[in-house]
């Protein structure tokens, strides 16, 4: 005889709502008390950012500062500050150029097509060599702009890019090299890295930026930049070393001892079976990682760096636009909240994946 | 490096000689002597912690012994790198926990030695992973992950991708003992098929069975010596030392 199981009805969207929010008469009245607050905020919010705000310039700042809400206009007259720095008003459209490569690379090598090492490496060295000529100019016609020109989004997008595409490579050779079987190469690098991760940031790029020059001579120095990028970049590679280790940490030592008995060498074994399986181990605390340094390429500012905070710094401290400071940083909070949404996004896209492949 | 050797047909497979092998200060291989012909089958057996894992896994390197020696196929297996890779693409074997690489398809994991070490093209490697697939009777299963498929399944599929690598002698380490009853002949099955198709093996288990069957002989180990060597007729029916005695009464009681 074959048994008929029925499942209890599912409880209706309504029921549920009231099983979970009004439950008993207390839960009822705090339910509804939230309620109102929430309403509230929310109203005051959006009468604040939108009912209330002044959108166009049309009035000057004069007008916007009578209104009772946001004055948006600030972000409209002063956008290119923002997203350009100090980077010379004609060329700007290079800027702009140069920030939209660095999305498309992006975008680019998180599509699972672009993940061979040919690939990936394609299109990271055409990205960066046409972002370089973009923003730096003096070749095909282009003027000539200093580093110490660029500014705004497309130097905070420049500065973070290429933190991550030195240190990335850098924090996989330091957890390889913390794994080393000799004592005094494991025990070396260890102690870099504990080191670096025991200093502030700050410190780092303060010291590689202005200390350094006088260490170093002259042919060595390379511009302020490329120094702090690179202090950047150590600092980046010492927090993912340890990430990458701790992913390592969790394959078996069974998949290394596999490869071996089936004739791999030592790159073989890392570059098939090693790191692909530690990279997905840590690619929860990665995606953190890269969230977290992003976040901190604003500390650039104290070596004299006109990224985007700094930018927005600028945009409203010129007199006139003096009062609308929290429209100016809510606007650049924005921003960052695109990026670093999109990156954490794309990390949960990436452990669906693959939780899809090892199951 | 005497690497011309290895296709010489008539030497033998496996010569170890006098092997020591220490972990720190523990003794875990003492003196240990065997000697194993192309297409000999045999098993070793012996308590837990006896050294039978450590002998064989000194024999593709995954331990490195102390003292003694170890030719395999006619090369000398020593700190030379060159010889240590040509053993290992000679040397298929089988792990108690299987080590199939989860990131990749049951094909690809057949496929990737192959390639990367033999350089074959794709489309051979492929076609050789399939007809392996074949032989251990899950074809069907090639573009699954590992861990989709059952024990028995899984420990098939790394005996098919062993064998991709056509290596002249095979190591099993307790290729059973992980797997549910009922999964265990599965696997046996596909051994006793390739030790019938002349495959040199060298196996730890303690399916007397399957020694029974396959074995031309039992080997028996314990605390890093080997007592006793015989065909497992004899093995089972008079086995001369007291040690031997006891573990078979063990094994077989139960
Ligand atoms: N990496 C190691 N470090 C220290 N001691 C070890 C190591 N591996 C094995 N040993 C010791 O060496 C001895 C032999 O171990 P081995 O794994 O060869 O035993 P075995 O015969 O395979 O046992 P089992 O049947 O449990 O697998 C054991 O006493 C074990 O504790
Ligand atoms: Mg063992």
């Amino acid at each position: 005889m074959e048994m008929v199981v029925v499942a209890p009805p599912a409880p209706g969207r309504l029921e549920d709502l009231r099983r979970r929010f009004f439950a008993t008469p207390l839960q009822a009245v705090l339910s509804l008390a939230c309620l109102t607050i929430m309403v509230f905020l929310a109203w005051k919010l959006l009468n604040w950012a939108v009912f209330s705000a002044v959108f166009t310039t049309s009035g000057g700042p004069e007008a916007c500062q009578a209104a009772a809400g946001a004055c948006w206009s600030v972000i409209a007259a002063r956008w290119r500050i923002i997203f350009f720095g100090l980077y010379p008003y004609e060329e700007q459209w290079r800027s702009a150029l140069a920030c939209v490569v660095v999305v498309v690379m992006t975008v680019l090598s998180c599509i699972p097509v672009f993940w061979t090492g040919r690939r990936i490496a394609l299109v990271w060295g055409a990205g960066t060599a046409l972002f370089y000529v973009l923003m730096k100019g003096g070749v095909l016609g282009l003027a000539h702009v200093g580093e110490e020109a660029w500014g705004g989004l497309a130097l905070t997008l420049f500065i973070f890019v290429t933190t991550c595409l030195v240190g990335f490579p850098l924090a996989i050779c330091l957890a390889l090299l913390r794994r080393s079987e000799l004592p005094w190469i494991s025990r070396t690098t260890g102690l870099i890295i504990d080191g670096v991760r025991s200093l502030p940031l700050i410190s780092i790029l303060f010291t590689f930026a202005v200390v350094l020059p006088f260490a170093l001579p002259q042919w060595l120095q390379g511009d302020k930049l490329y120094r702090v990028i690179l202090g950047s970049a150590l600092f980046f590679s010492a927090y993912q070393a340890e990430i990458v280790r701790g992913g390592m940490q969790g394959v078996p030592t069974g998949q290394e001892e596999a490869a071996m008995a089936l004739g791999m060498r030592y790159w073989q074994r890392i570059g098939r079976i090693l790191l692909p399986q530690a990279m997905r181990n840590a690619l929860p605390a990665t995606i953190n990682q890269f969230v977290i340094s992003f976040k901190e390429t604003s500390l650039v500012i104290i070596v004299g760096f006109f990224e985007i905070l700094a930018s927005g710094n600028a945009a409203y401290g010129t007199g006139e636009w003096r009062f609308a400071y929290v429209e100016v940083y809510a606007f650049i909070a924005f921003i960052y909240f695109v990026f670093v949404f999109s990156l954490s996004r794309y990390g949960a896209f990436l452990e669906r994946r693959m939780s899809i492949s090892e199951r | 490096m005497i690497s011309g050797n290895s296709t010489e047909p008539g030497g033998p497979a496996l010569r170890i000689e006098n092997l020591d092998k220490y972990y720190g200060t523990f003794h875990a291989l003492r003196r240990v002597n065997l000697a194993v012909e192309r297409g000999e089958r045999i098993v070793v057996c012996g308590p837990s912690g006896s050294g039978k894992s450590t002998m064989i896994r000194c024999i593709n390197r995954l331990e490195q012994h102390n003292g003694g020696r170890i030719a395999v196929l006619g090369t000398e297996l020593n700190d030379d790198v060159g010889n240590i890779d040509e053993i290992r693409r000679e040397v298929g074997m089988v792990f108690q926990h299987f080590n199939l690489f989860p990131h990749m398809t049951v094909l690809e994991n057949c496929m990737l030695s192959p390639m990367i070490v033999r350089k074959q093209p794709r489309a051979q490697a492929e076609a050789t992973a399939r007809r392996y697939l074949e032989k251990v009777r899950i074809p069907e299963q090639a573009m699954k992950y590992p861990g989709q498929l059952s024990g028995g399944q899984q420990q098939r599929v790394a005996i098919a991708r062993a064998l991709c690598m056509q290596p002249q002698i095979m190591l099993f380490d307790e290729p059973t003992s992980a797997l549910d009853p009922e999964m265990v002949s599965e696997v046996l099955d596909v051994m006793v098929t390739l030790a019938s198709e002349g495959m040199t093996m060298i196996c730890v288990t303690h399916e007397m069975g399957f020694a029974r069957r396959v074995a031309d002989r039992v080997i028996f180990m314990d605390s890093g010596e080997i007592v006793e060597e015989a065909p497992p007729e004899t093995f089972f029916t008079t086995p001369r030392n007291e040690r031997t005695r006891q573990f078979l009464s063990q094994v077989l009681d139960h």
